[in-house]
């Protein structure tokens, strides 16, 4: 065998190791855990570096950890999907980069190293999500990243941050548990935790009733993960209320563990062939409609900037459901395009707003006027950012309005595609609200005009981040390129 | 016959590069000067060395990148495109030097010359879009980089009016990219180089759909009533916006949009045997006299300006509606007649009110004393508007009652001759009171705008009566409208 498969457990291992040694090495020392983190995720940059070549080149591949040949042993699995852990690598470094002046200044020190140890951990559970082959693993890093997402939520110690937090648990604990209980149903019928063997026996065997009963809870648990409306309320508060690289995280990749588990799932059911996935395919189109209108609404209403980026999540996780739900060619390819390209968008989002807030210690639109003159560049990231994000072409944005508008009227269901494009309308109304108070209106803290740009240390993150929300929009062709087969194959079975 | 060159993207791309060189050095007025005016010759330039080719029959095409195969970036320097180019490339240059002089004494000039350079650039990049997801992504880019420029007083009233201008022009853009999805969908091919790509064997009401969905998106920015409500309130931003708005840019996108839905999205052959565009034409008529009477009561030039622009864009849509090949020799050259007679009263009303201070009609007994050549200028445009022989707006109408008889349909002639009326209604007390009604006591002395503000209003003026006495203007041939109409109707 090759030696690169190898690789494959090092994009796991890498940072879980970084993430265990965090607190030893930099106790008392909040540079040099920013630098140990920084350096455990290139190395983990690196072997997805070549993950991903390699699966360009020839295809998915899979790895059996410990020589166990599957269904016995652990499967690792790389496939086009498993491309964004590129993406997961990239913000993990970047939202590193970026808390290296941001962790000391907001947390106390001798909190820092287990901050950056449960970051660490995070990406371990999105890299381990993404890469696994078989069910159970799937939960094991769900839960890893959701544990470490609630702690990092509640990391500041605040009152208000540790409420946001428990919401957040709640919910989170709950769908966790639906997911574990589908699994058991799934392995009980199957007697097999592997997806690609249990995709195959649930074909033979053709139990109907149990797998609708695993379908229906993979499918909720996965949605009050992915923030759908009405199971959203758990995350204004949390992503609002997490220092700005973590909210970056989870807007940006956390969420999205929702809808790649939905992925996950259409890819099981679809290649199972025992049930009709029609039903769950309009719920999800609706859910994905209402969500972008809903959470456009609520975010007209939010005064602090943090909040209306975090519902503005709600809004774009709707667009992607509502990509997966069309299950034409096109709206799936514009689905997974946006997890990619939102990842980016929202990242440069939370980066420069947070930056903003590190600098002026203001969260409001009121109290943030005229920062545009202060911080040119990082209101410069942030309006790139608003403008991808409402779609703007040729933006990373305008990628997913065209392709899932289109899916939907491919898919013969017009109806959504007109919706889609009308409610991003929606979604121009606070950004440009925005845009308004940071660049035209008179500064309520007439201090702010003192303020200067962000440290190096923050400025590189969003500059590369809101560059690659431009070029993203116009070398659209390479996440496609990457997605397309996958695509294909998944829908196959569909005749289409 | 297509070429591969540069020169089409080149052209949105020097005002791009302009805007950000005047974002990064704007600070210093010389430096913001400098690339303003280098970049608007630079880019006449490049447009011109394009004309004589074009004039040939050359088209010049350039891909950038594809999204998927057969949409993405693309631009194409065809006899439409190109005229569309010629006219606002052409009036980039004296409206920058308008500008100038306009905002010495403004704030926030390197915010307002580096958007306004990229209005400029986003204006070519439409009238060289090859597939219409370009069109598109210009079309929504210039409603964005507008925006700036017409709350750029700051003052409440402007915030409102550019909520309003946002809120139309990007549903209008809403209904633009869907009428584009539904092309690809139903065609899977989105080129702007035919004349027409939707077939007779799609559905009546599927075209239908999508004719109102195109037209409605485009018509917004064109001012097609009932879709006008935006330009009024726009006026409150600085002269030389509104003359960019009215003039070159946004409105012009509008119109020019429609002449590409009808000409090469739909073709005039599909649209023959549709009812479609009999009614945009009604609605095109409707919107002449309805806004020329609501003009009629405006006391605010910039008001009544904003009105007569209303009434003459929907000159295009009429002619472009009538399916004829003389109807459609009058669209195309009125792009540039309306575009230069407003632009130059746009030009006459900045610089009376700089000058003296005033804004509405009322105020302006006895202005030609003082203002001569200004005056002037503004009389001629008004004669152009009015369609007086010799002048610009004549040829206009002339082409367009024939095509109207062409087509058959007489009444619209009678529309015609009721908005001329209407225009020398609205038009002629100007002049009258600015020549014939001085106040007593008014002193002769003259006291004229400065050169900056008065220089580019009379050479604007004289191209009207270029434009309205030979069809050999030198860079605005009338030829180019002819090969434009003949690659439209197949002859």
């Amino acid at each position: 065998m090759a030696y690169w498969p190898h690789w494959l457990v090092v994009v796991v291992v890498a940072p879980l190791v970084g993430a265990v040694l965090a607190p030893v090495v930099g106790r008392g020392r909040p540079k040099v855990v920013a630098l140990w983190a920084l350096a455990a995720m290139g190395v983990t940059s690196l072997a997805a570096l070549n993950l991903i070549v390699r699966v360009a080149e020839d295809g998915p591949f899979s790895y059996d950890m410990g020589g166990w040949e599957p269904p016995v042993g652990i499967e690792l699995r790389f496939d086009e999907f498993g491309a964004s852990v590129g993406i997961i690598c990239l913000l993990g470094m970047l939202a590193l980069l970026f808390s290296y002046r941001y962790a000391e200044h907001t947390l106390p020190t001798e909190r820092v190293p287990y901050y950056y140890s449960l970051m660490l951990l995070n990406l371990t559970g999105l890299i381990g999500f993404v890469v696994t082959g078989d069910l159970f693993n799937l939960f094991v890093f769900m839960e890893i990243l959701s544990l470490s997402g609630y702690a990092l939520v509640a990391v500041s110690g605040e009152r208000i941050a540790e409420m946001a937090a428990f919401k957040y648990l709640v919910m989170g604990a709950v769908s966790s548990l639906l997911v574990l209980f589908s699994i058991g149903v799934l392995y009980s019928v199957t007697g097999s935790l592997n997806m690609a063997d249990v995709a195959a026996r649930l074909g033979d065997w053709g139990a109907r009733s149990p797998a609708m009963l695993a379908l229906a809870g993979l499918s909720l648990g996965f949605m009050v993960k992915a923030a759908i409306f009405p199971v959203h309320i758990w995350l204004p508060d949390a992503h609002a209320i997490a220092p700005s690289p973590v909210s970056a995280i989870l807007s940006g990749l956390v969420v999205k563990v929702g809808v790649l588990g939905m992925l996950r799932v259409y890819q099981i059911f679809y290649a199972a062939e025992t049930l009709d996935l029609t039903g769950l395919n309009t719920l999800l189109v609706w859910l994905g409609a209402i969500s972008i209108v809903m959470g456009a609404f609520f975010a007209i209403f939010q005064e602090d900037v943090k909040m209306m980026l975090a519902y503005s999540t709600i809004s774009n996780v709707g667009y992607i459901m509502m990509g997966l739900g069309l299950a034409s060619s096109y709206g799936l390819i514009g689905a997974t395009v946006h997890v990619f390209n939102h990842a980016l968008i929202k990242a440069t989002l939370f980066l420069s707003a947070g930056a903003m807030i590190y600098r002026t210690g203001y969260r409001t639109l009121h109290d943030l006027r005229g920062v545009g003159k202060a911080m040119p560049i990082t209101t410069i990231a942030l309006s790139i950012g608003a403008i991808s994000i409402v779609g703007i072409p040729p933006t990373a944005g305008f990628l997913c309005k065209w392709y899932i508008a289109l899916g939907a009227f491919q898919a013969d269901q017009p109806f959504f595609g007109v919706a889609l494009v009308f409610g991003a309308l929606f979604i121009f109304v606070y950004y440009i609200r925005m845009v308004n108070a940071f660049y035209f209106q008179p500064a309520t803290h007439p201090e702010i005009a003192e303020v200067s740009e962000a440290p190096l240390s923050m400025l590189v993150p969003v500059i590369i981040l809101a560059t690659l929300c431009l070029v993203m929009g116009i070398l659209g062709r390479i996440p496609l390129s990457f997605i397309e087969p996958a695509v294909t194959r998944m829908l196959a079975p569909l005749g289409g | 016959m297509e070429v591969v060159d540069i020169r089409p993207m080149l052209a949105p791309l020097i005002s791009f590069v302009c805007a950000g060189l005047v974002f990064a050095t704007g600070r210093a007025a010389f430096w913001r000067r400098f690339w303003s005016l280098a970049a608007a010759v630079a880019k006449l330039a490049v447009v011109m060395s394009m004309l004589p080719g074009a004039l040939r029959g050359t088209v010049y095409v350039f891909k950038l990148v594809d999204f998927t195969p057969g949409v993405g970036l693309g631009f194409r320097a065809d006899a439409l495109g190109m005229f569309f180019a010629v006219v606002s490339s052409t009036l980039w240059i004296f409206t920058t030097i308008y500008a100038i002089g306009y905002m010495e004494r403004e704030h926030s000039r390197m915010r307002f010359f580096g958007f306004f350079a990229l209005c400029v650039s986003t204006t070519v990049g439409i009238a060289f879009a090859e597939n219409l997801l370009t069109l598109f992504l210009f079309y929504e880019t210039l409603t964005i980089c507008t925006y700036p420029l017409v709350i750029h007083e700051e003052t409440p009233e402007a915030f409102k009016a550019g909520r309003k201008y946002l809120t139309y022009t990007l549903i209008g853009g809403a209904f633009v990219l869907i009428g584009t999805v539904v092309v690809y969908n139903l065609t899977g091919t989105l080129s702007l180089a035919h004349p027409g790509i939707l077939t007779s064997s799609i559905d009546t009401g599927t075209l239908g759909l999508l004719f109102v969905a195109l037209i409605a998106g485009f018509g917004v920015k064109a001012a097609i009533m009932p879709l006008h409500g935006w330009l009024p309130s726009a006026m409150v931003a600085p002269t030389p916006v509104s003359a960019l708005l009215h003039a070159v840019a946004v409105v012009k996108a509008g119109a020019f949009g429609v002449l590409r839905v009808i000409y090469n999205v739909f073709g005039v052959e599909l649209l023959r045997d549709l009812p479609f565009a009999h009614v945009l034409a009604y609605l095109a008529a409707f919107t002449i006299v309805t806004a020329s009477f609501i003009a009629l009561f405006q006391d605010n030039i910039k008001r009544r300006l904003a009105y007569s622009t209303i009434s003459q864009l929907s000159y295009i849509v009429l002619g472009a509606a009538l399916l004829t090949p003389l109807a459609a020799t009058a669209a195309i050259v009125h792009i540039a007649n309306q575009a230069f007679a407003k632009i130059t009263m746009f030009f006459v009303a900045g610089a009376i009110q700089r000058t003296t201070g005033k804004t509405c009609v009322h105020e302006l007994a006895g202005i030609g004393y003082r203002m001569p050549y200004t005056m002037a200028a503004f009389t001629i445009a008004a004669l152009s508007f009015i369609g007086v022989p010799l002048f610009a707006g004549f040829v206009t109408k002339w082409y367009l009652s024939l095509g109207a008889l062409e087509a058959g349909d007489w009444w619209f002639v009678v529309v015609l001759i009721a908005s001329a009326l209407l225009n020398a209604a609205y038009w002629l007390p100007i002049v009258y009171l600015a020549y014939f009604k001085a106040p007593p006591g008014t002193t002769m002395r003259v006291a004229e705008a400065r050169p900056t503000l008065l220089v580019p209003t009379l050479i604007c003026a004289g191209y009207v009566l270029l434009l309205g006495t030979t069809a050999n203007v030198p860079g605005m041939p009338f030829s180019l409208a002819r090969a434009a109409v003949q690659f439209v109707f197949g002859m």
